[in-house]
């Protein structure tokens, strides 16, 4: 009877198993009960037929066992595989603890590379890919050009930015946006909190907007206190003064008091009541500049004192944003607005404007594009550095991964025996490099809870080194789904890319060999050499990773040099400009006059200026001047070839930024109102209009005034560093039209510029302390305009140096090993009479040919990577022979010194030391 | 009673299965013929429709599988009790009692109105 315990018999699983057993089973079953029936007397055909009888549905009994049993099977796979993983995470745990040192080495350099990563792609997250956080971002669209936030143009209409008019037209006439919204800078605010005069704080300058009244429902933003502005708070110029705040502004400034709606504040000396507060969430509609307050467009007249921009046609200045209505395509809309925008402009042009405009469309059409995105000012000036800065923390990680391998290595040389053994017993090599691997996963992971706090930090820190201000550039950098996603990837990655080889190497073990206790032997086994090869390629790998980041930083900071000090056709170095606004001030345009001319009196005499002298645009200001000329005796071939800049500048005005006159003479006092119209031409306008002709004397007409020629002069950079000079001519600022409101004193001194500010600001708030005033060097403005070059320099400067200690640890890994591998045979050689300096050069020589073999890697991956930045080089050639070299040389210096250590090492070796050595 | 309809209830069935394989491991016809012999009755519906339960309670914990050799030396597959089956079989036994007694007592009962 079945009492007893069956033999057992093994058997394998699987798939094909499970429908063997199932019917070896059945069959079983089959042939018992015929043995009985034929054993009861019944002949063999008869009894297998009852005996099938009996069994009833063999096919569904079949399949359902098989059912049953595959089901089974999945659970336990499943089961298996969960507790292979867990048991791995257990034990990788464990060994990790029983190395702390090495544990803690390897998660840090991990947490370098992986924080480098993920900070930098939390900049191009935050700057390129995150959408605004409102309801249905992706229906909605920007028109104009979503980088100029912040410009205006006086003058014919144009397609980057739209007057109010255009707005209207373009919300009235439109059928494929549900709504559109307008949205406009208003200049510097001056805000003022408490009311009465006695009790007024001193006016602060928030980040306003200038927007419709349905901005808040095309974004569909409510408030979080009070209310946002309704259909109601369009009245006309002048009659809407009310003001929502950011929440942000709110908890700073307001101390997050409810009471403050209802509450007036002073704008620009308009008393606006305070409505309501907007989300916590939302922040604006510009990404890298949160706005703090929205002011009705309505209220642009009053704020900015009589200048109404409202009804104007003539004045550019408003982005708009729209909602694509549902069952609309972009692309629909993008033709429908194109038309009526441009209908909108040319109904209100005749002649010389029509044809202009026309002109203008073929290379400036209407932008309308995808607004999920906001607008920024900064995403395409950072685009592409950020795309180089993610190459380099791509080269980081690569050569951190790297770098782990390699510590890994020596780690699974020291554990080969607990491999071997394992492998004896019969342990499968997948499931030990499973085990392995699991342990780079669990190192990963370590290291990038830390790496996520560095990425949050660094990022902030990257904002502020790129911000031209001391405030970083407020980017949302709070990591999202996607930038954890990102770190996600990347730390698995590493983990796969420095333990693989590691592992494969720890399981690729001669049973044998690795078992007999390591005899003598001077050459050190077969299984050692393979592991001092791999840790070589790591570090030439190294070697050439690290090249490609230094001769980046190389040619980013020579190029930075050059843009430093590259001669801008006036006196740079000696420069201090400050940048009056009379906006708020109330001067009308004679007063203007007399009071730039005193300005620049009090300028003179402050200790240490050598010049001063005035102009509009004046130079790296920001602000620039175009227009379209006819100049006697040119016939120009094609519209855009009347194109020139200019700007109005005040009596001896070269001779004060120190530019060079060729010829004719510089303004004077005579070039006053009543005076004879001059003008003074740079030499790219020269060469244009009067080639071969003398300049002197010739006739200019702009704007319906004819200007005559008496002077040229060298070409001057006035706003950006890297632009190919432009035709430019300068008038003078009494004849060019009424004294601008804004100008901007061009102060040369004698010293260092920068200690002239203070005194500057004393000497000339002491005229008016109610002019809005910023005093700076040109060098700074001039740092300013090459933010996204600066960020790009500082942060590869940071990576480079990081990428060379890495390096350096990895050259003195691998060298102190190989020279402690050596021992025996560096005794032998000492035994047999080397001098003990030889056996250092010996040592040496191998570490900086590790460094030949990466440079001979890295050098035409260096040229053929540098090219990517081109675009970003100034005066540097991607292939410059200095960065390279110099990239050779520190490669080469820091082997040295990485194996200085071991090297010495090597010397000191006794012979009886190499004995005992095994 | 010639006919044991074990249609009745799957949860029978598995019960008279467990109670086959207290004694120890057996294999499927060997379980079939034990409870034929111990109910005195030929399984209606097909002997077969044993191989569903048996693989049914393996999946489920109550029963181990092993191959072993049987008492002519064939290759069979021998089911043991696990140890949550032989609570299972406790419990069911139990559970199995009362129903009974209660089911009898309501066909025992002599007036339309409940005890």
């Amino acid at each position: 009877m079945p009492m007893k315990r069956p033999h057992r018999v093994f058997r394998l699983g699987g798939r094909r198993q499970v429908e063997r057993d199932v019917d070896q089973e059945i069959s079983f079953h089959i042939q018992a009960r015929t043995q009985k029936l034929i054993d009861a007397g019944c002949t063999p055909v008869e009894a297998r037929q009852r005996a099938l009888a009996q069994f009833g549905d063999l096919p569904g009994v079949r399949s359902e066992c098989l059912t049953l049993d595959h089901q089974r099977e999945r659970a336990m796979q499943w089961s298996e595989l969960a507790g292979h993983v867990a048991a791995d995470a257990r034990q990788a745990w464990r060994s990790l603890t029983r190395q702390p040192g090495f544990t803690l080495a390897v998660i840090l350099i991990l947490a370098i590379g992986i924080g480098a990563n993920t900070a930098i792609f939390t900049l191009i997250d935050g700057f390129l890919l995150r959408t605004l956080p409102v309801p249905h971002a992706e229906q909605l669209v920007t028109i104009g050009d979503p980088a100029a936030v912040d410009d205006s143009w006086n003058g014919s209409a144009q397609t980057d930015y739209v007057s109010y008019p255009v707005y209207t037209d373009i919300r009235t006439g439109n059928r494929t946006l549900s709504d559109v919204y307008a949205t406009g800078s208003p200049g510097d605010l001056d805000v003022v909190f408490g009311g009465s005069a006695a009790a007024a704080s001193a006016p602060e300058h928030p980040r306003g907007r200038l927007v419709s009244e349905n901005y808040f429902s095309v974004l569909q933003v409510g408030a979080a206190a009070g209310r946002v502005f309704s259909t109601a708070d369009n009245h006309g110029p002048g009659s809407d003064p009310v003001a929502v705040v950011s929440y942000g502004y709110w908890q700073r400034r307001l101390a997050g008091d409810r009471a403050v709606v209802g509450r007036s504040i002073d704008v620009n000396g308009v008393p606006i009541t305070i409505i309501g507060v907007a989300p916590r969430w939302f922040s604006g509609d510009i990404v890298g500049e949160g706005t703090d307050i929205w002011l009705p467009i309505m209220m642009q007249p009053a704020l900015a004192r009589g200048v109404n921009r409202v009804d104007q046609r003539s004045t550019s200045w408003l982005l708009m944003m729209g909602r694509v209505a549902p069952g609309s395509a972009l692309a629909r809309a993008r033709s429908e607005i194109a038309t009526i925008e441009v209908e909108s402009i040319r109904s209100h042009l005749t002649g010389d404007h029509l044809a202009r405009f026309d002109e203008g469309l073929k290379t400036d059409p209407v932008r309308v594009e995808p607004g999920a995105r906001g607008f920024s000012p900064y995403r395409s000036t950072f685009a592409p550095a950020l795309t180089v800065l993610m190459a380099a923390v791509a080269l980081i990680v690569l050569i951190v991964c790297a770098n782990v391998a390699n510590l890994m290595l020596s780690r699974a040389v020291a554990r080969a025996r607990e491999m071997t053994v394992r492998m004896t017993l019969g342990a499968r090599r997948l499931r030990l490099i499973q085990q392995l691997l699991t342990e780079s996963v669990v190192l990963a992971v370590l290291a990038a809870i830390p790496g996520l706090f560095a990425a949050f930090w660094g990022s902030r820190l990257l904002l502020t080194a790129a911000a031209s201000g001391p405030d970083p550039i407020p980017l949302d950098v709070r990591p999202d789904l996607r930038v954890l996603a990102f770190t996600a990837i990347v730390t698995l990655l590493s983990a796969m890319l420095f333990g693989l080889l590691p592992a494969l190497h720890a399981t690729r073990i001669e049973l044998a060999g690795a078992l007999r206790t390591s005899g003598r032997n001077l050459a050190g086994g077969r299984h050692r050499l393979g592991r001092f090869a791999v840790g070589k390629v790591l570090v030439a790998a190294q070697c050439a990773f690290s090249m490609l980041l230094l001769v980046g930083t190389g040619l980013l900071l020579r190029s930075m040099q050059r843009i430093r000090t590259a001669d801008l056709g006036f006196d740079r170095d000696r420069m201090v400009l400050v940048d009056v606004s009379t906006a708020r001030s109330g001067y009308d345009s004679s007063r203007r006059e007399v009071l730039v001319r005193e300005l620049a009196d009090r300028a003179r005499h402050v200790p240490g200026v050598a010049a001063v002298s005035y102009a509009e645009d004046g130079t790296f200001s920001g602000g620039r001047s175009g227009g379209h000329v006819t100049v006697a005796g040119y016939t120009a071939p094609a519209d855009s070839d009347r194109q020139v800049m200019w700007d109005a500048v005040g009596p001896d005005y070269f001779h004060a930024i120190g530019a060079h006159l060729l010829r004719g003479r510089d303004f004077d006092e005579r070039d006053s109102k009543t005076g004879a119209k001059v003008t003074v031409i740079n030499e790219t306008m020269t060469r244009r209009y009067f080639a071969g002709r003398d300049p002197i004397g010739g006739l200019v007409t702009y704007d319906s005034s004819t200007y005559t020629v008496i002077g040229e002069v060298r070409d001057i950079q006035e706003y950006d560093v890297r632009a190919k000079p432009e035709r430019e001519m300068y008038l003078s600022i009494f004849q060019a039209g009424p004294v601008p409101k804004g100008f901007i004193l061009q102060v040369r001194v004698s010293g260092d510029p920068r200690r002239a500010v203070a005194p500057l600001r004393t000497a000339l708030l002491a005229a008016d302390p109610t002019l809005a005033m910023d005093v700076q060097t040109l060098n700074n403005l001039v740092r300013d305009s090459v933010a996204e070059d600066r960020l790009l320099v500082q942060v590869t400067t940071f990576f480079g140096l990081v990428a060379l200690l890495l390096t350096a640890i990895g050259l003195y890994g691998v060298t102190a090993y190989t020279t402690r591998q050596r021992t025996a045979e560096f005794g032998l050689r000492l035994a047999l009479g080397a001098e003990p300096t030889s056996l250092t050069r010996l040592v040496l020589r191998e570490a900086v040919a590790l460094v030949a073999i990466g440079v001979v890697v890295g050098l035409p991956c260096g040229l053929a990577a540098t090219r990517l930045l081109q675009h970003q080089l100034f005066g540097v050639a991607a292939a410059d022979p200095e960065s390279f070299g110099v990239a050779i040389m520190v490669l080469i210096g820091t082997a040295l010194v990485a194996s200085y250590l071991p090297a010495r090492r090597a010397m000191r070796v006794t012979p009886v030391e190499a004995l005992r050595s095994d | 009673m010639d006919n044991l309809d074990v249609s009745l209830t799957r949860g029978t069935l598995d019960l008279l299965i467990l109670k086959a394989l207290s004694w120890g491991p057996r294999h499927g016809y060997d379980v079939v013929e034990w409870i034929e012999h111990a109910t005195g009755a030929a399984m209606t519906i097909g002997e077969g429709t044993l191989y569903p339960a048996l693989h049914r309670l393996e999946r489920a914990g109550f029963v181990a599988a092993e191959w072993g050799l049987s008492d002519n030396n064939r290759q069979a597959k021998f089911y043991q009790l696990s140890t949550t089956g032989r609570r299972r079989l406790r419990q069911g036994t139990t559970s199995w009692y009362a129903f009974v007694e209660a089911a009898g007592r309501a066909l025992r009962a002599v007036s339309p109105e409940a005890a």
